[in-house]
């Protein structure tokens, strides 16, 4: 028990570091990371499950209280939370696929050996550069029942024109169009890192062979992109999850077309219902983590 | 060492003795709305800041609609955050910025001319600014909707402006029928998701005598509100409105009316102005102004409109701020207001000023309408109840929701607000 007590007055920071032992470095080497996450991610969750618990009110004046699960009960019972939650749901069911499928043709296209391929590349990455409450606006005037271009479309070919925004279909259509032309690049910017990963010896092996094209997309770049598309998946589903920008910026009639994430945010910065908004949004919360479970539970049996 | 603390300490004094003489200033910020003409603000203040030397006043301008406004603001005002000195908030907004505290009551700095300050005001506006016999804020101007009509194309099928709603309908399909314009539609009001749709719902539900909020529950009259909003789709289906008059915001009739399309206009009092005097305006002198039809059998109302001055309760310079917003709510700003921009007074006087009308001939009209307007349901939840009502009616119009529908989903979402 003596043995650390003669006196070494001139022991040096990286002396003490080495004779600590395996725990107390370990501790010491996290703790700056935890403390960080803690105050930007613990914290905050925290407070958002406690307040999702409370009656938050702040338009009334009252002080916070306890009030169990009435947020959530109250959260069952209203329907426009089920409207929110169903039209988040199209939205992933149709653009997580429609930007999957379109995301592979532009990355398939810019993947080509031919003249154009460096502006093609350029341009691909345009919508992913354009903030997304502009893709919105940009779109919402291409869908106005008069001045917007798809209707001097829908005339030209002699179709009647339509007031996209006063149906609840329609309007979320033009979400979705919106939706995929912003999100495609992105899928199309994975997808060509995962293309370019394929070794060209099994494309020229499969000539040999005398496999057609077709037979060549089906058996070796498909298969071999999975990994990638999966990883483009997860990130694409969760934000599909989280739209807010794009249908905000296109709104439909009344509430229709609104979303989970903009239900949140007028129950919160609109009504200060942080009580409320906080149990919705530890619903959604459940919903993306569910989510991630899922894909991560491929990727792993993908892995074996 | 000590030379140098001896430098130091000398330096400072001096300093500190420049500092006292300088005479101190006080910078304040206000924010008003894009809507709020800011630049008629930015010239007033420069007046303010001449005749008060030592203030400096900066104008920010935040959104355009009363929502986005009020966003902003509720983003600021929860944070606590001291940068905003005073603001402009819709008449709608003094019971809210009660109950959360985030206006400092004007009261206490008037002192013994409490009374006589505040009897100035026209009594509809000052009621709509006290909350609990606490002053919340000081009006700005006021405002409410009325009926624009043609009177040229009136004057042709020799009718004059409608007093009912089925009147109107008739005489804008006979004005119709007889301009053959594609382009002429015949009533054009306001059925967009916005605050004032609000207002749209309203009218003939309170032509009716219908009420919303009593003494914090709601009243709602279901027939009452289902022949308003009965009455709006009739004029969508027999065409003498658009279509599409879910897409038409406030200031879409307003440029639609300006741009010689319409036969008769629900619109603020803003619009006379640019009517009469606005560069591209196609209806110079052929514009005329009353108050609003009624429903068959029932009243004409208005929808009471207007701004108020509210100083923050997180001002560092409150005293300074209150004299401030005196002078913004002051007769002779109001006249400005007026002539500057046909914002409309809150005080009787300038309603009658010579030089006003000469300006806005329609005011000395506007009067009896404004005095007799209604205010929207007084609630610190406003909004929640705001929401139910616009974007229900918004669905409606659309032809997206069954009116039962909505107005099942009204009756809900205002009595989940009131819980």
């Amino acid at each position: 028990m003596n043995d650390h007590q003669i006196p070494t007055p001139q022991r040096s920071l990286f002396d003490r570091l080495a004779d600590m032992n395996e725990t107390t470095l370990a501790v010491l080497l996290l703790a700056p990371a935890f403390i960080f996450i803690s105050i930007i991610v613990v914290y905050p969750v925290a407070t958002l499950v406690w307040n999702s618990f409370n009656d938050v009110r702040l338009l009334t004046g009252a002080p916070s209280r306890w009030v169990g699960l009435e947020n959530y009960l109250l959260l069952l019972a209203d329907a426009q939370f089920w409207r929110a939650t169903k039209n988040t749901m199209i939205i992933v069911l149709v653009t997580v696929p429609g930007s999957l499928v379109v995301g592979l043709g532009l990355a398939l296209l810019a993947n080509m050996p031919f003249k154009w391929r460096g502006p093609i590349r350029l341009s691909l990455l345009l919508p992913w550069a354009t903030p997304l409450a502009f893709v919105g606006l940009i779109f919402a005037w291409f869908f106005h029942s008069e001045y917007g271009v798809f209707n001097d479309l829908l005339r030209r070919l002699g179709l009647a024109p339509q007031i996209w925004f006063n149906s609840p279909t329609l309007t979320m259509m033009a979400i979705c169009i919106a939706t995929i032309w912003k999100t495609s690049s992105f899928m199309a910017l994975i997808l060509l890192a995962g293309l370019q990963t394929i070794p060209k010896s099994l494309y020229e092996a499969a000539d040999v062979d005398g496999a057609s094209k077709w037979r060549q997309f089906t058996d070796i770049t498909l298969p071999l992109l999975v990994p990638s598309m999966l990883v483009a998946l997860i990130f694409r589903t969760l934000t599909a999850i989280q739209s807010f920008d794009i249908p905000y910026s296109m709104p439909g009639p009344g509430e229709e077309t609104q979303t989970l994430a903009m239900y949140i945010h007028m129950n919160a910065v609109d009504y200060l219902d942080l009580g409320y908004s906080s149990a919705l949004a530890v619903v959604m919360f459940g919903l993306s983590m569910a989510t991630t479970f899922i894909y991560l539970r491929y990727v792993k049996a993908d892995g074996k | 060492m000590t030379v140098f603390l001896a430098t130091m300490y000398r330096a400072m004094h001096a300093q500190a003795q420049v500092q006292v003489q300088v005479p101190t200033q006080t910078n304040l910020k206000v924010l008003v709305g894009g809507q709020h003409r800011p630049d008629i603000f930015r010239e007033l203040l420069k007046d303010y800041e001449a005749a008060n030397p030592g203030v400096k006043v900066t104008l920010e301008s935040g959104g355009a609609t009363s929502e986005l406004l009020q966003r902003y603001l509720n983003t600021v005002l929860t944070a606590r955050d001291s940068s905003l000195d005073a603001f402009l908030i819709d008449v709608v907004r003094p019971a809210q910025y009660a109950a959360a505290k985030w206006a400092e009551p004007i009261d206490p700095y008037l002192g013994n001319e409490r009374e006589a300050f505040l009897s100035r005001y026209l009594p509809l506006y000052r009621a709509a600014n006290t909350i609990d016999g606490k002053t919340i804020s000081l009006p700005a101007f006021s405002d409410a909707m009325y009926l624009y009509y043609r009177k040229d194309l009136l004057e042709k099928v020799g009718e004059k402006p409608p007093t009912t709603w089925p009147e109107l309908a008739r005489i804008a399909k006979k004005v119709m029928a007889q301009e053959k314009d594609p382009n002429l539609q015949g009533l054009s009001f306001q059925a967009k998701a916005i605050e004032g749709t609000v207002c749209t719902f309203l009218l003939p539900y309170w032509s009716m005598g219908g009420e919303v909020v009593k003494d914090g529950k709601l009243q709602f009259d279901r027939q009452k509100a289902e022949a308003g909003l009965a009455m709006w789709r009739q004029m969508v289906s027999d065409g003498v409105s658009k279509a599409n008059v879910s897409e038409v915001g406030t200031d879409d009739t307003r440029k639609e009316f300006q741009a010689g399309r319409v036969v008769f206009g629900v619109l603020w009092g803003y619009g006379w102005n640019l009517f009469q005097s606005g560069a591209d305006s196609r209806v110079k002198g052929k514009v005329g102004v009353v108050k609003l039809p009624a429903m068959p059998g029932g009243e004409s109302v208005s929808c009471m409109g207007g701004w108020s001055w509210a100083v923050s309760a997180f001002s560092r310079n409150k005293a300074e701020t209150v004299k401030l917003v005196r002078w913004l709510s002051s007769p002779e700003v109001a006249k400005q207001l007026a002539i500057r921009g046909s914002m409309q007074p809150v005080f009787p006087d300038v309603f009658t000023d010579p030089d006003v009308l000469r300006v806005n001939p329609w005011l000395a009209d506007a009067l009896p309408v404004v005095e007799t307007a209604r205010p929207r349901p007084v609630t610190p939840m406003y909004r929640p109840i705001s929401d139910a009502l616009r974007l229900n009616t918004n669905a409606v119009m659309a032809g997206a929701r069954k009116p039962d529908a909505a107005l099942d989903e009204i009756e809900h979402r205002i009595k989940r607000a009131l819980r």
